[in-house]
């Protein structure tokens, strides 16, 4: 029909035209002027902020006045803000938030390094934050695998403590601490293949399953831990070496962060990459995507839609159990009640703060990593101008604000959580 | 909670059978055992959780697997074992809930006070309180389509909320104590209702946004009792300063023994309990609740606000789990409220409501199970692993949760009208 071709697609009018963001506009504003108010206010015009690459360049210092750092940081947030509520292009949206995040979050931090004793050592923390994302890591991938082909897995908590009860029952039963990491990933892959089980075949409420399976795991590693310490030599502490890749350790920054870090760093890192090639890059990750969004569909495309999401949940197991060797085998810790301290559920966080996308998760997995390091390590060096609690409070605030959609919105696959039953179509 | 549609075919209860022949009571009464209805799976979930936990207690432990070690030259030593250490972890666990039979034998012999043999039910009473106030809470919520995973930090600031009148107002009793429980009910519905805004503005699941809070809550907590405010004076770690002694819940059996811990609270929880119900089964509110829990689309169509039903439902449940708190900082944490005071009672107010099948009577009765596990687990520690009540108490409701799961096990017939089961959602 001719009236057909009169209407432009509706797409690409949107693309260019400048768009007003009033909401995250407006937050970030705050935030700017926020920084801004606190360095002319509370922040003492003496302070200064000192920035070490320690395991490199030991004699290098650089010290910044605090006050004029804060502003220029505080002005930048607040500059993206004023952009947002103005218009910009949408392409421009994405960079702008990122911006006015990343200038908040140094504007925080350069603020909280101010304080005496405190010494921002870059390479120490950096490659800190990335040991300490690795959970994170392989948990929220864990759960994108799940929830992608449907099933919510709310318990990888539950699995963390499998794998870290697991893993080092099994170093010491066989003493070999590789041994130990795949004894963690049959266990965190048995705890899964329960709740698939349950989500497939008698089709239960899967976030209810999941609490009592996480429930389940405490009570069981905890049991256990309570009767097997009455033997000798079944929790001993295992460790891993740390990789030094010769000369390229010794690069500023990238050296310690990167090239010496223990083995669980490198598999986290190719696990981000080879999750998100086979989701969707590969035939299994495009029936995994259909089973996720519209079971019906791949149903009738032929697809076993509750055969997959079974041995999806079953594998994605493996990678949460793993997760949970990082709790005790890549510490060098012997296991402990409760060990996991809810870092699971951070896991769930940054998979909806990744939105349900590896890199996403690689992304937030980092942000978390870091603001539990900085956290630590300002609490370690005593001196915080913000109480070490409410840091540690922040990856749950960020992500409440990003599930409430007020800095973009954050959508589940369509058909996660719910069972598919092939004859009800 | 919703059924399922499968409905018998084959073996309706009177398939097959010769029209003369009357059924019998013994005869009903065996299908009734043999059938997957809501009482059976319960009466078969606990069964089912002793009996594995029989087989953990046994497989991780040490002496025991050593008979087995050579079973086949004599089975009886293994055999023997084994039944002797289920039997008496489970009668420890019995003496530490129930009845101590060693404390009614020294009563006998004049040796123990009636305030001893009480002393393991009012442990159990005790524990079971708070779980009642969040069994509610979650129960409640569920009725309106809502899981309220969040009781744990809605009971965390309820115990502020009381803890902070009960120390800071100077009131005599009868104004002092109902006013901090007030105020932690309050504490508790205003930080409930944040997930219900945000689900009813912005599509946030409750889910999600109640395991954030939680976590925001427990790290508040923390932050909390290290502020002079409420920073004890006289001790140097973290616990808070003492309720004043108008604020204290005052104990039940206080004059039998001092050591009788339980108190008014429990009362209180029975009579939430009952509110509850009556909230739940005779209000319109409670109808509303209901309605959306069953059909959110067609209670739309209805005229119903939605959005308001689940804000005014977080909020309710809130200020039941804000009791909770109020019952421990008023009572066993009236010395000074810890990191510790709350335990896991939030959380353990799931299973207590799945198990109660989020009916206020069914979890009154759970939360008295649960309680008596709690309390004989603390009692009969070392002998017994103390985490096996939260061991059995997981395997209990998972099969409660997965009643397919008790029917595939032990061969049940299903039920007329399908099995009843917790409807699924979706993010």
């Amino acid at each position: 029909m001719a009236v057909d071709t009169m209407t432009p697609p509706p797409a690409l009018a949107d693309e260019r035209a400048p768009a007003r963001h009033i909401k995250a506009g407006a937050v970030y504003a705050a935030l700017g002027l926020f920084l801004v108010v606190m360095a002319m206010a509370v922040i003492g015009a003496d302070r200064t902020t000192t920035i070490t690459f320690d395991q490199t360049l030991t004699d290098a210092r650089w010290a910044l006045p605090t006050v004029g750092a804060v502003t220029a940081f505080g002005a930048i947030t607040a500059a993206a803000g004023a952009w947002m509520l103005l218009g910009l292009p949408q392409r421009w949206y994405k960079i702008g938030t990122a911006a006015g995040a990343t200038a908040f979050v140094l504007g925080l931090l350069t603020w909280a390094y101010s304080q005496t004793g405190a010494v921002f050592r870059a390479e120490s923390i950096l490659a800190g934050a990335l040991f300490l994302s690795l959970p994170y890591l392989f948990g929220a991938l864990s759960g994108v695998v799940c929830e992608r082909s449907g099933v919510i897995n709310i318990g990888i908590e539950g699995q963390f403590l499998m794998g870290a009860f697991t893993g080092v029952l099994v170093a010491n039963i066989t003493g070999n601490v590789y041994a130990g990491m795949v004894g963690a990933m049959i266990a965190g892959s048995l705890s899964t293949m329960l709740l698939a089980l349950l989500a497939t075949k008698y089709q239960v409420n899967q976030v209810v399953v999941g609490v009592i399976l996480n429930l389940l795991a405490l009570g069981f590693t905890s049991f256990m831990y309570d009767q097997l310490k009455k033997a000798e030599g079944l929790n001993s502490a295992f460790s891993i070496p740390t990789l030094t890749w010769g000369p390229l350790a010794e690069i500023p920054v990238i050296g310690p962060v990167l090239f010496q870090q223990k083995i669980l760093v490198y598999i986290g890192l190719a696990l981000v990459f080879a999750v998100w090639f086979l989701l969707y890059r590969t035939r299994w990750g495009l029936r995994t995507r259909a089973v996720g969004e519209h079971p019906a569909a791949a149903d009738s495309m032929g697809v076993n839609v509750n055969r997959l999401r079974f041995w999806n949940v079953t594998a994605a197991g493996l990678l949460s159990g793993f997760g949970g060797a990082w709790f005790t085998i890549a510490n060098s810790l012997a296991f402990s009640k409760n060990m996991t301290a809810g870092l699971g559920f951070v896991a769930l966080a940054v998979m909806i703060v990744g939105r349900w996308n590896p890199l996403g998760v690689l992304i937030g997995a980092l942000i978390f990593g870091f603001t539990t390091q900085v956290a630590r390590d300002l609490d370690a060096s005593g001196g915080a101008v913000v109480p070490g609690e409410f840091l540690q409070m922040l990856p749950y605030v960020v992500t409440l604000v990003v599930v409430a959609g007020l800095i973009g919105k954050a959508k589940a696959p369509a058909a996660d959580g719910v069972p598919y039953n092939p004859g009800d179509k | 909670m919703s059924t399922d549609t499968k409905t018998p075919t084959a073996d309706q209860p009177d398939a097959g059978r010769a029209p003369d022949e009357k059924p019998n009571f013994m005869r009903l009464f065996g299908r009734y055992l043999a059938e997957a209805n809501s009482v059976m799976v319960t009466v078969y979930s606990l069964l089912l959780a002793f009996f594995i936990g029989a087989i953990l207690l046994i497989v991780s432990d040490e002496y025991v697997r050593s008979t087995y070690t050579y079973f086949f030259a004599r089975p009886q030593d293994a055999l023997s074992a084994s039944w002797y250490l289920v039997r008496d972890s489970y009668l420890a666990l019995f003496e530490g809930a129930i009845l101590n039979l060693n404390t009614l034998d020294r009563f006998a012999a004049g040796n123990a006070d009636f305030g001893d043999i009480l002393r393991p039910l009012s442990e159990t009473l005790t524990y079971a309180t708070p779980l009642i106030f969040t069994g509610l809470a979650v129960g409640l919520a569920f009725r309106a389509g809502l899981f309220n995973i969040g009781a744990q930090g809605q009971m965390i600031f309820g115990m502020l909320g009381a803890l902070i009148i009960g120390f800071s107002l100077n009131l005599p009793a009868v104004l002092h104590l109902p006013l901090a429980i007030i105020a932690g009910a309050l504490a508790g519905a205003a930080f409930g209702a944040i997930p219900g805004v945000l689900k009813a503005t912005t599509g946030a699941h409750e889910v999600i946004s109640s395991i954030m809070l939680n976590n925001i809550a427990a790290y508040f907590l923390v932050w909390a009792i290290g502020t002079g405010f409420l920073h004890s004076e006289t001790k140097t770690d973290l616990v808070t300063k003492p309720v004043d002694e108008s604020a204290i819940m005052p104990k039940l059996l206080g004059t039998l023994s001092g050591s009788l811990r339980v108190n008014l609270a429990l009362l209180i929880g029975i009579a939430a309990a009952v509110f509850t119900w009556w909230l739940l089964s005779k209000s319109t509110f409670g109808f509303r609740i209901r309605a959306v829990g069953f059909n959110e689309h067609a209670s739309a169509t209805a005229g119903m606000r939605i959005g308001s039903t689940y804000t005014t439902t977080m909020a309710v449940a809130g200020g039941l789990a804000g009791l909770a708190g109020a019952a421990l900082s008023l009572g066993v944490g009236a010395g000074g409220i810890t990191t510790n005071t709350a335990l896991e009672y939030g959380f353990d107010g799931i299973t207590v409501a799945l198990l109660g099948r989020a009916n206020p009577a069914g979890i009154v009765a759970a939360a008295l199970l649960f309680g008596a596990l709690k309390a004989g687990a603390l009692s009969a520690q070392p002998d017994v692993p103390v985490d096996i009540s939260t061991l059995l108490q997981a395997i209990i409701v998972l099969f409660i949760a997965a009643p397919a799961l008790v029917k595939a096990i032990l061969h049940l017939r299903s039920p007329r009208g399908g099995l009843v089961t917790l409807e699924a959602k979706g993010w």
